[in-house]
């Protein structure tokens, strides 16, 4: 068997054989008879570069694990699925044909590479592990193969790199040490499930890109598993759309990204596409209810006698009605320690904040209650956000009471808010397990509302998700901020989605505001940052067909 | 360059041993803390070692007074404190005052036997532990899942003093096997049984969520063979747990141990100690609880350095 195998290897060189390296016909994955992956075919061909797009729950990472034998246990796969490599059919379940065939002529890249690699062992030896199991014998050949491959997918320095740990990596890194160890077996077809969704938007560009020239220079096959048309868009050939488990559209991606054909993709693309369109500068409203300057947020040192860590440097913003602030960041750059000094939950170590006339200065009286009432904030992780043995209803009941509204006037106000966030009055008897990721942010912002607040602080709201339903939560935003007047501030790191929103932008790089310019002015004809600059320039484009 | 060289890496080093050195002196700390309730305890007890004596040995009201402030039981319980520490930094822990011999030989004595049955018994507990915890998460044989629980529940509700008594009914009286006393077969193997169940459940829970964790799968996605998966990607992943639950433990041999030593007669620490306060034997009594607490103490130094030591990621 091993010696097919290597005798098929050097098919790169040769012209693509008519014959796909790799198909997938009719997968039926289940889970107590209800079935998760539902008749999937796919076909991928030497060389060329497939995109699996699809929101959470499409059965797209199932579908990618089942073609490297990887399912879990506990997860039936119908008796009509086949699965073929070089035409040679394996059963999902055959451990032993599918360890020949990973890492050699099939390798794979997951996401989130800091759960993924080992962390108890240095970086060089995981992918020395890996090599060895390619077959090399010599520990020198391998220590430099393992140097020529962080080499290849361009970490500087290959040699002491590998000396490291995981943990002293960072997240880039990390996933360029995982595109290497499984480059090193040399496969044929690299599968690569949300390669980049842990990642931050320049870093993600960067691996995109990487990844492309990889396919370039040695002619891999690609499978890309992704939620993120801009991804697919920028690396792949042909794209196969995942709704429930189904593909609904599957085309060159030059022809379904552009022009769908089916309603689901239609609504996927037309998501992104609303992001694009920037709307009118708004006239200033006047009147500042929010101001801060040469605020300045410490944490704590970790160590006895370190210094503290300062999370934010000197941000000076000021918030008006009916208006919206977008603060853009990375990961660690201060901004959702800037939203929480803002809204009073955080103290300051300098500078203070005028909010809503009062004011908040280092070791100063804490925020008033009516006033913190006034000034509500809206989470990233909507589930965490909700107390999981509450229904909706209580949840919401919560800030009704503290505000001394009777009991009897609660549950109308409650249907009121529910309605006002685009739920029904029945979401209300639910508990937050039953309801979908997007209702529970939408519940989340109906008890923001329900407190009448004059300053909405949305951190990071839409990350977690899905495209279709980021959209909607942004349009749910701006309707009620039309309707109510409150001022926002809108923290994200999604360039789209806060120019989107917001009327002005204000940039944040390793805890200080380094742009600030107004929403349709966020280019890069405009921007004078050179790391607002870099971050704009990270968008990714759709691949030259 | 030398001199630079050096001048630059002493603070890093420094860095990397301070946690060390400030770890080691909270634990010290701790040591003098436990010395000093033991000794306040052992004198709250109503009666002393003279009274002891003197029920035993006819003394007058006379002799009883003379033999306390020969003793120097007399004195202030501060200042036989200050004096008995100071003797006891420099290795001599007195005399015992119900028996006469230095104490320090009959630690001499006690000690190796402790050491011995402590050590087989934490041994034969942790191997059966992993080997049960490791077999039922790689094969997911229903049988060792089952002996997960078993050896859990067997812990919790058995306590080692009836499981002995009852060891001792059926191996020694009834199929007279073993020997009433003395024998070390019984008692590390119901220690051992014991200690495995404190283990085996967390372990074993540890084991079978590593199991479906990320870099296990990637693991796999390379294609590395099963044994291998296991033995490089799985077990690492367990150690910190191991060690944390190994100091519970240990800890918990500490009881363990001073009942089987008693139940079957074995000449260790325990059998020691409980004859000392049985005697109001002060010397004694302070001596084992001496180094009873510095084993404790160490003991768990060792597991926070060694987990330090394996972990890359605590020291940095």
């Amino acid at each position: 068997m091993n010696v097919q195998v290597s005798l098929n290897t050097p098919a790169k060189k040769a012209p693509p054989a008519p014959a796909p390296l790799l198909s997938l016909r009719n997968l039926v994955i289940a889970k107590a008879g209800r079935r998760l992956v539902d008749g999937v075919s796919l076909e991928i061909a030497a060389g060329r570069t497939l995109a699996v797009i699809g929101e959470s729950g499409s059965g797209k990472s199932l579908t990618a694990l089942a073609l490297l034998g990887l399912l879990p246990e506990g997860l039936d796969i119908d008796e009509a699925t086949r699965i073929a490599v070089d035409g040679r059919e394996l059963g999902p379940r055959d451990e032993r044909g599918w360890r020949a065939l990973r890492g050699r002529r099939i390798a794979m890249v997951f996401q989130d590479p800091m759960a993924c690699l080992n962390p108890f062992m240095r970086v060089g030896d995981q992918i020395d592990e890996a090599l060895r199991r390619a077959g090399i014998a010599s520990r020198t050949e391998r220590r430099q193969r393992t140097a020529e491959r962080l080499a290849e997918v361009e970490l500087p320095a290959p040699e002491t790199l590998a000396r490291r740990y995981p943990h002293e990596l960072s997240g880039g890194q990390q996933q360029r040490v995982m595109i290497a160890m499984a480059l090193a077996g040399a496969p044929d077809l690299l599968i690569a499930d949300e390669p980049t969704s842990a990642l931050d938007a320049s870093v993600q560009a960067e691996i995109v890109a990487l990844l492309a020239r990889l396919q370039a220079r040695r002619g891999l096959a690609l499978l890309i598993i992704t939620h993120d048309l801009s991804v697919a868009g920028a690396l792949a050939h042909e794209v196969a759309v995942m709704q429930r488990g189904r593909v609904v559209e599957a085309g060159p991606a030059a022809e379904v990204l552009v022009r769908p054909r089916d309603p689901y993709t239609a609504r996927l693309v037309g998501a992104r596409r609303r992001l694009d369109e920037v709307a009118p500068h708004r006239p200033d409203a006047g009147g500042v209810i929010v101001e801060a300057e040469g605020l300045c947020v410490d944490y704590a040192a970790r160590r006895l006698f370190g210094a503290p860590h300062r999370a934010v440097h000197e941000a000076a913003l000021s918030l008006v009605p009916g208006r919206t602030v977008g603060l853009l960041g990375e990961s660690g750059s201060g901004k959702s320690t800037l939203a929480a000094a803002l809204a009073g939950l955080r103290p300051l170590s300098a500078g203070r904040v005028r909010l809503l006339g009062h004011e908040v200065v280092p070791g100063g009286r804490p925020l008033p209650r009516t006033l913190r009432r006034q000034c509500q904030m809206v989470f990233q992780n909507p589930y965490g956000a909700l107390n999981p043995r509450l229904t909706i209803g209580w949840a919401l009941a919560e800030p009704l009471a503290l505000m001394g509204v009777p009991a009897r006037e609660r549950e109308a106000r409650i249907a009121l808010a529910l309605k006002e966030v685009g739920l029904e009055h029945e979401h209300a008897a639910r508990f937050p397990h039953q309801l979908s990721g997007g209702q529970r942010q939408r519940a989340c912002i109906a008890r923001a509302l329900l407190c009448e607040p004059r300053v909405l602080i949305c951190d990071e709201v839409i990350s977690a998700l899905d495209m279709s339903v980021k959209v909607q939560i942004l349009d749910l935003l701006r309707r009620l901020q039309q309707e109510r007047g409150f001022a926002m501030l809108f923290v994200g790191h999604d360039i789209e989605a806060v120019r989107w929103i917001a009327d002005e932008v204000l940039v944040m790089n390793r805890g200080r505001i380094v742009e600030r310019c107004a929403a349709d002015a966020l280019d890069e004809a405009h921007v004078r940052d050179p790391y607002t600059q870099r971050l704009l320039a990270s968008r990714l484009l759709p691949r030259a067909a | 360059m030398a001199a630079v060289t050096l001048s630059r890496a002493f603070p890093r080093l420094l860095a990397r041993l301070l946690p060390v050195g400030l770890a080691l002196a909270r634990m010290a700390a701790q040591a003098v803390g436990i010395v000093v309730i033991v000794f306040l305890l052992a004198r709250l007890i109503p009666g002393d070692a003279v009274d002891v004596k003197g029920l035993e040995g006819d003394l007058t009201a006379a002799q009883q007074s003379e033999l306390r402030h020969q003793l120097g039981l007399d004195r202030p319980v501060a200042e036989q404190m200050a004096a008995w520490s100071w003797r006891a930094l420099h290795g001599n822990f007195g005399d015992s005052i119900r028996f006469g011999r230095p104490v320090s030989g009959m630690l001499a004595t006690a000690v190796p036997e402790t050491l011995l049955f402590t050590g087989l018994s934490f041994a034969f507990g942790l191997l059966l532990a992993a080997g049960v915890a490791v077999g039922a998460v790689t094969t997911g044989n229903p049988v060792l899942r089952g002996l997960v629980n078993f050896f859990n529940v067997w812990s919790v509700a058995l306590p080692t003093f009836c499981v002995g008594v009852v060891g001792i009914l059926v191996f020694s009286i009834w199929l007279n096997w073993l020997p009433v006393f003395g024998s070390l077969v019984l008692p590390v193997i119901i220690i051992g049984i014991d200690s495995a169940g404190l283990i085996v459940k967390p372990l074993y829970e540890e084991l079978a969520e590593a199991a479906t964790s990320a870099h296990v799968r990637t693991a796999r996605a390379k294609g590395l063979p099963g044994w291998r998966v296991t033995l490089r990607h799985l077990l690492p992943t367990a150690v910190p747990v191991t060690l944390a639950l190994s100091g519970l433990v240990l800890t918990s041999l500490v009881a363990g141990t001073i009942t089987m030593e008693v139940l079957f007669g074995l000449p260790g620490i325990g059998s020691l100690m409980l004859n000392a306060i049985h005697g109001r034997d002060y010397p004694v009594i302070q001596a084992t609880i001496v180094v009873v607490a510095v084993a404790l103490v160490a003991m768990n130094a060792a597991t926070d350095l060694l987990h330090r030591l394996i972990d890359p990621r605590m020291s940095s």
